[in-house]
């Protein structure tokens, strides 16, 4: 059951209160959205849940495990695509297999069986620079998905996308997400892209960052991208317009 | 039009070292300069070409001893930067003392290097480690330095060991950086071997060099600069070979 749980997490920075208690939750199989403004220590909040980072006071537990401090249990996925230009994609992909022990001909075979799913077939010995901004991603979410399957920390992997790519890209999520029901926590600054994509939304303040706002979302993702009309959608949107202090 | 462009710019430094030569022959030949003072182009080839055998002869040797300094530089510079990059505290102790070395003359040291080691290859090859060194060095840590933090980070969260992250993930983003101070010493390398041996050497286009010199051989003197030239450019074109296939994606442009 891959469940995440943050209690009490405080962290200083430079002498400036980043994080001022945070409890978060995300049960198994939730797509939960953290929306703030920049710059209000959402990825210092996922430094501390990926174990890369110490907080000063509070727990993460996964599972039910104390994992505060402790990196291995997920890996997570960041705006930029962090593809290494030296090796192909499909070399890309399967490094956190063969990081976890596995022969690489047997991990680059094992990666290869997801390329379908991923829409990155035919591209597997591309280099990254070959390719677009969109197919990047999608490489850099199957590398995220390959180190912890259940799991998947996503710290605005559109944001530096053009518009049209970034929906494309929302709805491939989607679908992805479907296929394999990981738990996704996903960080945003798009209030549009959050009530889309999400189940339940955490609404952050500026520094020192608490938790402003925690709402679930009633309405179910429209197929295909299309224009939520759920009657629900304008009063959410107001509210976490309002949290956001918009 | 375009490549008709790009054709043009190739064929635009040939043309105008080409005027160069013709102006250099024209007015040695118009002023009548005697040949001890300064030789045209076409004798200065002439008399590389008559004595083609014995130039390769020392040109053999110098070869020999800028890649033997090439090689050590290398190495020296990699395990430098490895350990440099990995322990703050020897990069705080060795980076100072390596940018002062820079401003030591070589060619004032190197005649202590024939008292101490002889007329032998090893103090050519001493003096070819220390002109080389410093540009692999320097570029190789900067390389290394350059890498992204999130990189690191992204490969920590997924437990990669130090030394894992330092082969996978700096010493390939390293290597654009590292091959650019390569060619910058491939070509200084046959310099330093040079120096080396006027000083005194048994042979070695330095030793040529000094011979003809001092025998008012001027067309001999151009005939081995134009050895020397030679040997730097294709010890660059090597270089640069060498990094096509090393890291053949570094010359994919980015989307």
């Amino acid at each position: 059951m891959p469940e995440i749980l943050v209690e009490g997490v405080s962290k200083t920075l430079g002498g400036l209160l980043t994080l001022g208690e945070i409890n978060l939750k995300a049960g198994d199989g939730d797509f939960v959205g953290i929306l703030g403004p920049s710059g209000c220590g959402k990825s210092t909040l996922f430094n501390i849940i990926s174990g890369l980072m110490q907080p000063d006071r509070g727990r993460v537990f996964i599972d039910g495990q104390d994992v505060t401090g402790r990196t291995g249990r997920v890996s997570y996925m960041r705006q930029k695509d962090l593809l290494l230009p030296s090796l192909n994609i499909i070399e890309n992909v399967s490094i956190p297999l063969v990081l976890k022990g596995m022969p690489k001909k047997k991990a680059c075979a094992e990666a290869a069986l997801h390329f379908n799913r991923f829409g990155l077939a035919g591209f597997e010995n591309y280099y990254p620079r070959q390719l677009s901004g969109g197919m990047r991603q999608r490489a850099a979410m199957l590398r995220t998905y390959l180190f912890s399957s259940d799991i998947l920390l996503l710290d605005e992997p559109f944001a530096s996308l053009d518009a049209i790519t970034k929906r494309k890209m929302q709805v491939w999520l989607i679908d992805v997400f479907n296929a394999v029901n990981p738990t996704v926590m996903y960080i945003t600054h798009d209030v549009d892209e959050a009530l889309y994509l999400c189940d339940r939304i955490y609404v952050l303040s500026g520094c020192p960052t608490v938790v402003k706002l925690e709402i679930s979302i009633p309405f179910r993702r429209p197929a295909h991208g299309r224009t939520i009309i759920d009657a629900a959608y304008g009063a959410i949107r107001d509210k976490v317009m309002e949290a956001l202090e918009i | 039009m375009k490549k008709f462009r790009s054709t043009a710019d190739s064929v635009v430094p040939f043309v105008f070292i080409g005027l160069l030569l013709a102006g250099w022959e024209y007015t040695v030949k118009l002023k009548s300069i005697p040949e001890w003072i300064l030789p045209g182009p076409v004798q200065i080839v002439r008399t590389l070409i008559d004595n083609a055998p014995l130039i390769a002869k020392h040109a053999q040797s110098t070869l020999i001893e800028c890649l033997a300094g090439f090689a050590v530089a290398i190495l020296f510079s990699f395990i430098v930067a490895f350990l440099m990059d990995e322990i703050s505290l020897f990069r705080k102790a060795v980076y100072p003392l390596i940018v002062a070395s820079q401003t030591i003359p070589i060619v004032s040291v190197a005649p202590l290097f024939i008292i101490w080691f002889g007329y032998g290859i090893l103090p050519k090859i001493i003096v070819v480690v220390l002109v080389c060194f410093f540009p692999i060095a320097i570029s190789l840590l900067s390389g290394l330095a350059a890498v992204d933090n999130d990189y690191l980070e992204l490969f920590r969260s997924m437990q990669a060991s130090k030394l894992k992250i330092f082969r996978m993930v700096k010493l390939p983003l390293a290597m654009p950086s590292f091959f650019a101070g390569l060619r910058i010493s491939a070509a200084y390398s046959v310099m330093g071997a040079v120096i080396g041996e006027w000083l005194g050497a048994k042979q070695g286009l330095g030793t040529y060099m000094t011979l003809a010199q001092r025998s008012f051989q001027v067309d001999r003197v151009f005939a081995a600069i134009l050895a020397v030239t030679l040997l730097s450019a294709a010890l660059f074109a090597l270089v640069s070979i060498i990094e096509r296939i090393v890291i053949p994606w570094n010359r994919l442009n980015d989307k």
